[in-house]
């Protein structure tokens, strides 16, 4: 390597993303922007995965391959979450969670 | 790497089973789509079988990925049990209140096989994906009625709050695998009793807990399961608290005391503090609700806490208890989430209120209901009161302020459940017609009554077969 | 240092191949202004409303449709990296991967999500 990066600059940046996602996951209230911030979170998961990948394990790809489950898993659950936010918004004009309180939150 | 196909017939069997409903159900005309709850039904059974006949089988495959042992089989049956209760005992209410038989049963079978999956998980790529797998599946189901705004909505929570607890969960096993350089268990074990560790896999190990405690919905982690549970499907409901809740129980043993034993002293006051605000909440919560589904929502949260208890317990006769009481749990949870869908089907309702008189219209339905929810209680001579037994005694030195915390909540717990016992047998029903029940509801009812009777007069050989299949953790 | 070079020419015809054919057609276009020339989609349908208009949820389904179909296709790379070690094995699964996605683009078909209503 020899670039005089340390998995400490990658741990950082992945916790800082995961605390940006945290934070919008449960300060927004559009169901679009919460979506967002999943999204964001995960992004933080990979790449600490893909980081340990490149310092503990050079030679084993568990964490790109890892890495590539997540990503496709991900991209189902927005592809749900965006059908449920189109099948509601038929129902309901609203994509605003504090308009969802047929059910107490 | 080669596959030892015959560890994972019972996956194999599942995976098609699902893709044949699939496959059938677009080709047949959507007039006779009816007929694919049979076939759900009669398919289960046949990979039940297989999983009971597959038994004896033990090993790893997929070089360590993948788990089979006398443990993860057991869990395997209760799911498959469960899944087949659920096909069979609401077939009805499906045809009621749900229909899309297609998506339906295709998509139970594709969340059968999520847990089962998730069960037998030796890494965390298995464990997520099976995890994954089931979460969809469910979302997909909870929102299934997407012509009702009730059930949508939970949907959509569900959607949210798991993607987020999956985050997290994701982060801790990102930090773990950082911390230890493997995804294995049987290796991140290995390593930590070499000496890995650190500040890393600390706050991987919280963000575990928080992540799994969401999918056995234990307190705080818990506020997602009263409104997906109202506004789902009864069916579904019963599933997700009993199919779910298990396979999840089965993955928060296999991680932590398979796992990471090696830093007990880091997380079992944690899971201990767990399981004590989840009896605390989930039984005083329950206590005003007013619709069943809700109340029967929160008592699940309480028994998840006292499901915990085993895990505390971090040894042998804790994992037993664990094993015993998802299996009895399954069965009584089955029985009154039955009775539930059976009612709505007649009366359209939910409220405890509208059970008035329940004992006279449908004398059955109203004694399951009862013995159902004292076996909950844990009242003597019934299934839960040997589970609840099995699960304290594991942890009665060290831990007396939980035992008795658990057992003040139990007796809290008979105030509640005693609340509609009494509705249903005191009050006066305002319509008096009987209500009739279907053949498919009254066995459903009949073997929850008769195991949940059975295992708690008669608990040996079950309380055996855990033994033995608990000791898989514990022999070096 | 010698293996740059190859990436330096590339990068270097890339650009050439841009820049040039921008120059040309700069130089020997023919030259003319008038209100059709300057509308947004010059020879296509007249742009109305504004852009923030909204849209038929229709796109959506299409949308979501393509992401989970493209997004599958990150297996292929792998898969097709190590081909050859994986042999006819690996040949198989991909096929059975394959199925189960085409069952799903089946049922999406069926179900009329691709028809343009």
């Amino acid at each position: 390597m020899g670039t005089g990066l340390n998995p400490s600059y990658f741990i950082g940046l992945s916790a800082a993303l995961f605390a940006i996602g945290m934070y919008g996951a449960l300060s927004k209230r559009n169901i679009i922007s919460v979506l967002i911030s999943i999204e964001l979170m995960l992004c933080a998961v990979n790449i600490n995965l893909v980081a340990f990948n490149k310092f503990l394990t050079p030679d084993a790809f568990l964490g790109q391959i890892f890495a590539i489950f997540i990503i496709t898993v991900a991209a189902a659950e927005v592809g749900l979450g965006l059908a449920l936010i189109i099948a509601i918004s038929r129902r309901r004009e609203t994509n605003n969670l504090d308009d969802l309180n047929w059910l107490r939150w | 790497m080669n596959i030892d196909f015959s560890l994972i017939t019972t996956e194999i069997a599942l995976a098609i089973l699902g893709l044949a409903i699939f496959t059938l159900g677009l080709i047949i005309p959507r007039s006779a789509r009816k007929g694919l709850g049979n076939i759900a039904l009669l398919g289960l059974i046949i990979v039940l079988g297989i999983a009971v006949y597959s038994w004896p089988n033990q090993g790893e495959t997929l070089g360590g990925m993948y788990i089979v042992d006398h443990f993860s089989s057991f869990f395997k049956i209760v799911g498959l049990v469960a899944a087949i209760l659920v096909v069979f005992g609401f077939r009805r209410y499906v045809a009621a209140n749900v229909g899309n038989y297609l998506e339906y049963y295709s998509t139970i079978v594709f969340a059968t096989l999520g847990m089962i999956v998730m069960i037998s998980a030796g890494d965390f790529i298995t464990l997520y994906l099976g995890l994954e797998l089931m979460t969809i599946s469910f979302i997909v189901l909870v929102a299934f009625r997407s012509f009702d705004v009730k059930s949508l909505e939970a949907g959509i929570k569900y959607l949210l709050l798991a993607g987020m607890s999956s985050a997290v969960l994701l982060y801790g096993l990102s930090l773990v695998y950082g911390a230890t350089g493997t995804i294995l268990f049987a290796e991140v074990a290995q390593s930590i009793i070499d000496g890995s560790g650190g500040l890393l896999l600390i706050i991987g190990l919280v963000m575990l807990i928080a992540g799994l405690g969401f999918k056995v919905s234990a307190a705080p982690f818990h506020m997602w399961s009263p409104d997906v549970y109202e506004g789902a499907p009864t069916s579904v409901t019963a599933f997700l608290a009993t199919g779910s809740k298990a396979a999840s129980f089965a993955i928060l043993i296999r991680v932590f005391v398979g796992s990471l034993t090696g830093i007990q002293e880091h997380w079992v006051m944690l899971v201990a503090v767990l399981a004590a605000l989840s009896m605390l909440i989930g039984n005083l919560i329950a206590i005003p609700q007013t619709n069943i589904k809700r109340m029967l929502a929160y008592s699940s949260v309480a028994q998840a806490g006292y499901i915990m208890v085993g895990i505390v317990a971090a040894s042998q006769s804790g994992v037993k208890g664990v094993m015993f009481y998802s299996f009895i749990y399954v069965f009584a949870t089955m029985g009154a989430f039955t009775v539930v869908a059976a009612v709505y089907n007649k009366i359209k309702s939910d409220e405890i209120a509208d059970y008035a008189g329940l004992a006279q219209r449908a004398p059955l339905a109203a004694t399951v209901l009862l013995v159902c929810m004292l076996s909950m209680a844990g009242i003597p001579l019934l299934a839960g009161f040997v589970g609840k037994f099995y699960l304290f005694m594991a942890i009665v030195d060290g831990y007396m302020w939980l035992v008795l915390l658990g057992l003040i909540m139990s007796m809290v717990s008979v105030y509640y459940y005693l609340r509609v016992v009494l509705v249903m047998f005191r009050d006066d029903p305002v319509d008096p017609t009987p209500l009739k029940m279907e053949t498919s509801v009254t066995i459903t009812l009949l073997i929850a009554l008769g195991v949940t009777v059975f295992l708690g007069i008669y608990p040996g050989p079950l309380s055996e077969i855990a033994n033995t299949a608990a000791q898989s953790f514990f022999t070096p | 240092m010698s293996e740059w070079v190859g990436v330096a020419l590339f990068i270097m015809a890339g650009l050439a191949f841009g820049v040039v054919g921008i120059g040309v057609s700069f130089l020997v276009h023919p030259r003319s202004k008038n209100r059709y020339k300057l509308e947004t989609y010059e020879c296509g349908i007249p742009v109305e409303g504004s852009a923030w208009g909204r849209f038929k949820a229709q796109y959506f389904t299409f949308a979501l449709i393509f992401v989970i179909f493209d997004v599958e296709v990150i297996y292929l790379y792998p898969w097709a990296v190590s081909f050859v070690q994986l042999g006819l094995a690996g040949l198989v699964k991909m096929f059975i991967f394959i199925f189960i996605l085409v069952l799903g683009l089946w049922y999406a078909w069926k179900e009329g999500a691709l028809e343009w209503k």
